[in-house]
């Protein structure tokens, strides 16, 4: 019986508490740091090496290089197309832990929702764009450990 | 409406009393729409959470939504069901509800007739609901509908007892059934309520109504997980509508009787607060036994079907002969 009664004060307490529902989509969800979410290509570092196109379980990735028009540089291929099918792409990381030049790395957005299946096939330009919240450790303005950490 | 209901019966009072029963049936399915809102705002509440908040503002759109998608359903009968009686049942339910609503007395000015057995029609056409809800469940055709029809039936019949037992003490201290007279005789500081002279009898009141309507925790009946929607698994679009409206009928019936029984009905707790008047008083009271109910509701576990029946018949009732014997043995000490 005391049980009953103090059951009822609990139920009464929270009715005052704080709620824990978040708010969305009416404020934003501010996701962890390491979250996998879409990913962010820079087609300036990419070396066209095809690593990531190679280990993408789904076969998501397509890319295509054509000869570097700069004869001085070192490297031999630059970007064409890079596409990502995100019909299908698992957000699952990979590709960017195999990427030698971190071209490709995740940023924390995840809202791909969209009314037709074309809109989900994004190009390299749209990839390119996604340029805001990219995870802190591949941040764009500390570029010098990368190359070291990467071939870890 | 003293006046009205004195005179001889004319086209006048016809019409006075047709329209106040239509208006009473919109208000009441106003108020059903809207507590639903409500209930799920608590419950919400009390569990840490925000009820509807979506559709329009504040959710308040949430029940017409749900209303409306309830009448555009499309009305499924299973093809071995009983068709008459499966088109009965949730009518047989609902009419005994409404009509309830006519011997509470919402003011004293405003009630809708006067019965010297003011109670008994109370109990006695509640009691047709049970057989609408049996015949539900037999109509169905379904094992899963019998089953939860047949513990629901049980489970009524059983808590009708202590319920008009524990109303039988303020019948004997107001001397008569009229409840508009139970009413009256509670006027004056608030310490004339019903409440306190019949405590025992508000306590078992209060538990037995709550299984009456089969709420939370003696929800059996309604137990979605467990009797697979019981009595009312077949009944799809407007007929589930009218079950789910009988149920919150009844709420708002058995507030309103456990208002005008124990709670002073229209008197404010103290004569100097007469100038607020009546309705709001009523209402308030109301109110909190409405409130009461959902946070029964949002706290408790559901009972077992056995823990139910024993504990209606082997406690409340004898708990309820005893409040009468007491009642009966202070009156005469009294006197």
């Amino acid at each position: 019986m005391k049980g009953l009664v103090k059951g009822l004060g609990v139920s009464l307490k929270t009715l005052v508490a704080k709620k824990a529902t978040l708010r969305y989509p009416d404020e934003p969800i501010i996701m962890p740091d390491r979250f996998r979410g879409i990913q962010h290509f820079d087609a300036e570092k990419c070396i066209v090496c095809n690593q990531c196109a190679r280990i993408c379980p789904t076969e998501c990735i397509t890319l295509t290089g054509k000869r570097n028009p700069d004869p001085e540089s070192k490297q031999k291929l630059v970007i064409d197309t890079y596409d990502i099918n995100f019909e299908i792409c698992i957000l699952c990381d990979l590709c960017t832990e195999v990427c030698p030049t971190e071209a490709i790395v995740m940023t924390n957005n995840f809202e791909l929702a969209t009314y037709s299946r074309d809109e989900l096939f994004k190009d390299m330009a749209w990839l390119q764009s996604n340029n805001t919240n990219i995870r802190k450790e591949n941040h764009p303005a500390k570029p010098a450990a990368k190359a070291a950490k990467g071939g870890e | 409406m003293t006046r009205f209901m004195e005179d001889s019966l004319g086209w006048l009072n016809f019409g006075v009393f047709a329209a106040s029963a239509v208006a009473l049936l919109f208000i009441v399915l106003f108020v059903v729409c809207y507590l639903i809102y409500f209930e799920r705002k608590f419950i919400g509440w009390m569990q840490y959470r925000v009820g509807p908040n979506r559709v329009g503002p504040f959710g308040l759109l949430q029940s017409i939504a749900d209303v409306a998608k309830l009448l555009l359903k499309e009305d499924v009968i299973p093809k071995r069901a009983d068709r008459d009686l499966f088109v009965l049942a949730p009518v047989l339910t609902f009419i005994p509800a409404f009509t309830v609503l006519a011997v509470i007395p919402y003011t004293e000015e405003l009630y809708f007739t006067n019965l010297n057995v003011g109670v008994l029609y109370y109990i006695a056409v509640s009691g047709i609901s049970i057989i609408g809800i049996v015949i539900a469940g037999w109509a169905s055709n379904n094992s899963y509908s019998l089953l939860g029809a047949m513990r629901s039936g049980a489970q009524m019949i059983s808590y009708e007892i202590p319920l008009v037992m524990s109303i039988l003490g303020t019948v004997l201290i107001s001397g008569s059934m009229n409840i508009r007279t139970i009413v009256i005789e509670q006027e004056g500081w608030f310490w004339n309520w019903n409440i306190f002279p019949q405590i025992i009898g508000f306590l078992v009141f209060m538990v037995a109504a709550v299984a009456e309507l089969a709420r939370t925790p003696f929800d059996l009946p309604e137990a979605e997980n467990e009797l697979v929607a019981g009595y009312h698994v077949e009944y799809t679009g407007f007929r589930f509508a009218f079950f789910m409206l009988s149920e919150y009928v009844y709420m708002i019936a058995m507030s309103g009787l456990a208002t005008a029984i124990f709670l002073g009905g229209w008197h404010a707790p103290a004569p100097f607060l007469d100038f607020i008047p009546g309705i709001v008083w009523f209402l308030l009271k109301w109110a909190f036994c409405v409130f009461f109910l959902f946070w029964l509701r949002a706290t408790m576990p559901r009972v077992r079907i056995d823990q139910l029946m024993t504990f209606g018949w082997r406690y409340l009732i004898p708990l309820s002969l005893v409040n009468i014997f007491l009642t009966a043995i202070i009156m005469q000490i009294v006197r």
